[in-house]
């Protein structure tokens, strides 16, 4: 194949434009005729029977078209849960119903009760308010290890102990608990990690039309992948024909996991779009936001790591307490299964794993996939018990990865490596990055400077984390064997225009990560053509086959896949136009630079001459049809497994305990990269996200289910003067079973940052003789005090 | 969130007391009260308009009066619904003589608080409860001045 | 009941009867469509809707659209000239200062506040002036080196003219 440099290159993004003048397009922008608005009567109290909705005052509002309450609604099935999980004896994962309006109880605050729809936002917000609801308030629990204690409030009256599934993976518990037995040193963790808020600063948007004429519905959605929300919307929740929906994501305002889910609302304002003869709008308050979309984490765990007199991890055990909220989001029952307990190998040799998770209902806000989504949770555990371990047995916490890592592997010449835990790495270099940290970070200089730190009574700390992740989500047939309930491969259309301009049509959507370049980097490399001459379009169920959306870092390695084929394919008949063209053999053209050659000849012909000839095809071969067009879909091998080790420096301040981070080190290896610059940037991202939650972010509960932080004022945000400049460094495994080499940057830096930044402080007291095991996250002044003056 | 607290008043406390449970008084009292209607022999039906700062609503409900220990104690029970939120209240008072011509009384009690008054207004309501609990304070001391003294 | 406003947006005279409690933000984004200011909060903490009142950086979603009656606006649609992006809009561009684009206006409108009061900020100074403003996408880093692009390009230009 040809190449024109293209790829590997820090080229500007293509998408910025427009908006960086004011003309993105996202749904709230968008109004169309006859536009109507909705409001929603929400939930009060975490666990309540409604006794009554009176709507009858609203009604008579003015403005007011229609207003619907969960009785409406009592026929249409609610949401559904996109992945199976079994119970360890093998019966199948609760999952009770996610109603679109509750008509018996409410499960959580903010649990829709009535939808109120009026000519403008305003008149719909004000007879929203004047619709009467009666509560008879019920006892509610928040606390995953408190739900599924015998006598607990039961979310759903017929889930027994609030127990959604209980799972368990890896080597028999006996040989485990047997390994530790024999272990020379135990270290054990006993943890919260906590809820955060993903806080896409777009609020959720939908707008929904249906046109009677054609019997077609359009769905305007801020969601990362159109085309699942068009599946789960027709197929599950409202049984009308998937060729009669149109869901088209314009732009979206950041994702982060939580644009994935198929939200009641966007059921609702389709299904209530088509009883009123009009468009609904919906745009969430960020108030609402707060509390419907779907939190991250939410784990209590304990956790023992094993060592051997060598410093060799021998067994790790697992408990840990997920979760779920009052319902099963979309992707909720993988989260802190198949993609947590999954990654518990890390980077070492541990022979002798055990992960046991229990899914549990609370009344709280679902908890489901949030940027990292299981992979954070496992890498925390991990990386905080061997720092942990290292200080207990007084090894150095770098020396103690070297002589646990698993030895580097290029997937090709040597073998993939088999974890215990079900998945197979496909390749790694993992002392490689650590090497690399040290390096940059300048260790030894480091460790001299927090010696004289301590000396002057200063508390400096510095904390590591190397970590895995599985991302490239995911091949099919794995996953279908893991419970998954859809396919996860993905479709790409190209479309060589008769000028031989390119179209191309991914089920990969962009919201933020620059596939509008990336992948027009990609094709304009390939096919030896200008970057301007290629258009990337997403997001629209119309224009585009087939998509499963972007989501586990999965848009490169899974959608950059099929565009490559569908180039491929491409290129196999430009070919045989080329040969017909140049009277020469198809096997004797060789493709390159945009050109078609004739070997060892200087006869050719370009590409946009093959293009024009496939669609006016005067001189042509006999048995070829017109036409240069070609989708393609991709499922993969294998996952991809992304890497790196991310290296904090922090200060404590002794007297208030507030953490200063001074420098942050991230050594990533992501595969090959398309575009450096985009892959930092996300990485960027990952990385305050990561910091966000060990030093800032996580979402209160009181014991009522009131979420008591629930804005911008309470809930802590990580803003631009909480972050020193990033000091960024690279490796490079290829990933031996995608075309491009590439494994996924999309969640690294979130996955890898918040154990470092633990790690970091807990150094920090250590070294001023404060021997602090844990400390719950996020690391707020009062916490770190508490520690040090309480330890 | 809890609410405690203690308030010196110039008043023995029968008299005290006896303007509590005096229906007329205590819609005086009670910051707010738009109207009380008399349910049953301690308890209220209520509309309770209060503005303070981000504060704002019509509040509807009930008012209770409960555990009556006369002329010592009693618990206040209130249950008030509004649009941005309800509020769930048990406080115990007491009443103790100070001298012959004092009370001081001291509250403790837990307020609930659901909607958007917990999840947007928790971090100002210590601040419009106190504020409330003083104007009623200040507004009893005012009734215990224009009744004469028992 | 309505109450009629005089602005000038975007170098543009509008007159408008509008409802006393319209929000500015809604003024902009549903009676002139200039949907370029975006509402990522109600609380004034996020910083999406951040435009210019009188030339100084002003969080409109808290504001009413009565009350800004005779002032002059600019938004992020009125920055480039002429179809010349601003320094900073090309700055953003240069340095990948934006990802879902979402906080991005915002976020310029207020380094542009900035850069006219301070047109050569120290790496603290920029972090400080942006702190009202969230990104979730970049990390900020970006954004920083996006800003510092700008006030460097800004000067170049001094230097030129």
């Amino acid at each position: 194949m040809s190449t024109n440099g293209l790829i590997g290159r820090a080229i500007k993004r293509v998408e910025d434009k427009r908006f960086l003048t004011g003309h993105g397009n996202y749904t709230d922008d968008i109004v169309l005729p006859k536009q109507t608005y909705a409001s929603f009567v929400r939930s009060q109290y975490a666990h309540a029977r409604l006794l009554n909705v009176d709507t009858s005052a609203a009604k008579e509002m003015p403005g007011v078209v229609a207003i619907y309450t969960g009785t409406d609604l009592v026929d249409v099935n609610g949401v559904p849960c996109g992945w199976q999980v079994n119970f360890k004896n093998g019966d199948t994962m609760k999952e009770p119903k996610h109603p679109l309006l509750v008509a018996d109880k409410v499960r959580h605050v903010g649990d829709a009760i009535a939808i109120v729809i009026a000519e403008t936002i305003e008149q719909a917000t004000d007879a929203a308010e004047a619709v009467m609801v009666e509560y008879e308030e019920l006892p509610c629990v928040v606390d995953a290890a408190k739900a599924v204690q015998s006598g607990a409030p039961l979310v759903h009256d017929d889930v027994p102990n609030n127990k959604s599934f209980d799972w368990v993976l890896g080597n028999p518990i006996e040989e485990v608990n047997e390994a530790m037995r024999k272990a020379a040193h135990v270290s054990t963790l006993e943890f919260v990690n906590q809820r955060l808020v993903p806080n896409a600063i777009e609020p959720r948007s939908y707008n929904s039309s249906y046109d009677p004429a054609t019997e077609k519905y359009t769905l305007y959605t801020s969601s990362q992948n159109p085309h699942l929300i068009r599946l789960l919307m027709c197929a599950f929740v409202l049984g009308i024909p998937e060729h009669k929906v149109r869901v088209v994501s314009p732009d979206v305002g950041g994702g982060f996991g939580s644009k994935i889910f198929h939200y009641t609302e966007e059921a609702l304002l389709t299904w209530c779009s088509k009883k009123i003869g009009r468009p609904v709008k919906w745009t969430s308050e960020r108030s609402e936001s707060f509390l419907l979309d779907a939190h991250g984490r939410d784990h209590i765990t304990k956790a023992d790591m094993g060592f051997d007199a060598n410093g060799k991890i021998v067994a790790l055990r697992v408990k840990t307490y997920a979760n779920l909220g009052a319902y099963l989001s979309t992707f909720s029952s993988c989260v802190p299964t198949y993609l947590h307990g999954t990654l518990m190998q890390g980077l070492y040799t541990t022979p002798k794993i055990n992960v046991d998770v229990t899914g549990v209902f609370t009344n709280t806000t679902p908890v489901d996939a949030y940027r990292g989504a299981g992979r954070p949770e496992a890498t925390y555990l991990l990386e905080r018990l061997i720092d942990l371990a290292a200080l207990e047995m007084n090894i150095d916490p770098a020396d103690l990865r070297f002589r646990n890592f698993i030895p580097p592997f290029d997937g090709v010449n040597q073998p993939g490596y088999q974890t215990q835990v079900a998945l197979q790495y496909d390749s790694g270099n993992y002392e490689g990055v650590l090497k690399k940290g040290l390096e940059m970070v300048n260790y030894a200089e480091v460790r001299r400077e927090q010696q004289e730190a301590a000396h002057n009574g200063k508390l400096v700390g510095i904390g590591f984390s190397t970590y895995i992740e599985a991302c490239g989500i995911a091949p099919s047939a794995i996953v279908g064997s893991l419970g998954c309930r859809a396919g996860l491969f993905e479709s790409a259309h190209v479309r060589v225009q008769p000028t031989g301009k390119v179209s191309v049509y991914t089920g990969s959507h962009s919201h933020g990560q620059g596939h509008e370049t990336t992948f027009a980097q990609v094709v304009a490399d390939k096919l030896g053509i200008n970057l301007n001459d290629v258009e990337i379009i997403h997001g629209d169920s119309e224009a585009v086959a087939f998509g499963m959306g972007t989501y586990g870092s999965r848009s490169l390695s899974v959608g950059g896949s099929a565009i490559i084929k569908s180039i491929e394919k491409i290129i196999e008949k430009g070919k045989k136009i080329a040969a017909h063209k140049l009277e020469a053999s198809a096997d004797d053209i060789e493709f390159s630079s945009g050109k078609f050659t004739v070997k060892g000849t200087d006869k050719s012909i370009g590409f946009g001459e093959v293009a024009l000839t496939a669609y006016v095809p005067h001189v042509y071969p006999k048995d070829l049809e017109p036409g240069l067009d070609f989708s393609s879909f991709y499922d993969p091998a294998n996952f991809t497994y992304p890497f790196g080790c991310h290296i904090a420096v922090v200060e404590v301040d002794k007297e208030t305990g507030k953490v200063s981070l001074k420098r942050f080190i991230a050594v990533d290896d992501v595969g090959n990269v398309i575009n450096p610059m985009i892959v930092e940037g996300q990485i960027h991202g990952g990385l305050v996200q990561g910091i966000g939650q060990a030093l800032f972010e996580g979402a209160e509960y009181d014991e009522n289910g009131q979420l008591t932080n629930a804005s911008y004022m309470d809930y802590c945000m990580p803003r631009a003067d909480d972050f020193p400049m990033f000091e960024m460094g690279s490796q490079v495994t290829p990933c031996p079973h995608n075309p491009l080499g590439v494994k996924g940057a999309g969640e690294a830096g979130t996955i890898g940052a918040a154990p470092a930044i633990v790690n970091a402080v807990i150094d920090a007291l250590w070294s001023g003789g404060h021997k602090v095991k844990d400390i719950r996250m996020p690391l707020t002044s009062e916490r770190v005090w508490h520690a040090m003056v309480d330890a | 969130m809890q609410l405690a607290g203690k308030y010196l008043l110039h008043a023995a406390p029968p008299k005290v007391w006896a303007t509590l449970m005096n229906m007329d008084t205590l819609a005086k009292v009670v910051p707010g009260i738009s109207r009380l209607e008399k349910t049953g022999d301690h308890t209220f039906k209520s509309i309770l308009d209060i503005k303070l700062g981000p504060v704002s609503g019509s509040f509807t409900g009930n008012l209770q009066l409960d555990d009556l220990q006369e002329p010592s104690a009693f618990t206040l029970k209130a249950q008030q619904n509004s649009r941005i939120g309800n509020a769930n209240a048990a406080i115990k008072i007491n009443l103790s003589p100070v001298g012959t011509d004092d009370t001081e009384i001291v509250f403790d009690g837990d307020v609930k608080l659901s909607g958007m008054l917990a999840s947007l207004g928790q971090r100002v309501m210590g601040g419009v409860s106190n504020t409330l609990t003083k104007q009623f304070f200040s507004n009893l001391e005012k009734e215990l001045e224009k009744t004469p003294a028992s | 009941m309505s109450t009629k406003i005089n602005v000038t947006v975007n170098g543009v005279q509008y007159s408008h009867f509008v409802e006393p409690r319209l929000l500015l933000v809604s003024y902009l984004r549903d009676v002139l469509h200039l949907t370029g200011t975006h509402v990522g909060c109600d609380t004034s903490n996020c910083g999406a809707c951040t435009i210019h009142v009188n030339g100084k950086a002003t969080k409109c979603c808290t504001l009413l659209a009565v009350q800004a009656d005779g002032c002059n606006i600019t938004t992020i649609e009125g920055l480039s000239n002429n179809g010349e992006l601003h320094p900073l809009q090309e700055g953003f561009n240069e340095c990948h200062g934006l990802q879902c684009g979402f906080c991005t206006p915002g976020m310029i409108m207020t380094a542009a506040d900035l850069l006219q009061h301070n047109p050569q900020p120290s790496e603290a100074d920029i972090r400080h002036a942006l702190d009202g403003n969230f990104c979730r996408c970049t990390g900020y880093h970006n954004i920083v080196k996006s800003v510092q692009y700008a006030a460097q390009k800004m000067k170049e230009k001094e230097v030129v003219h």
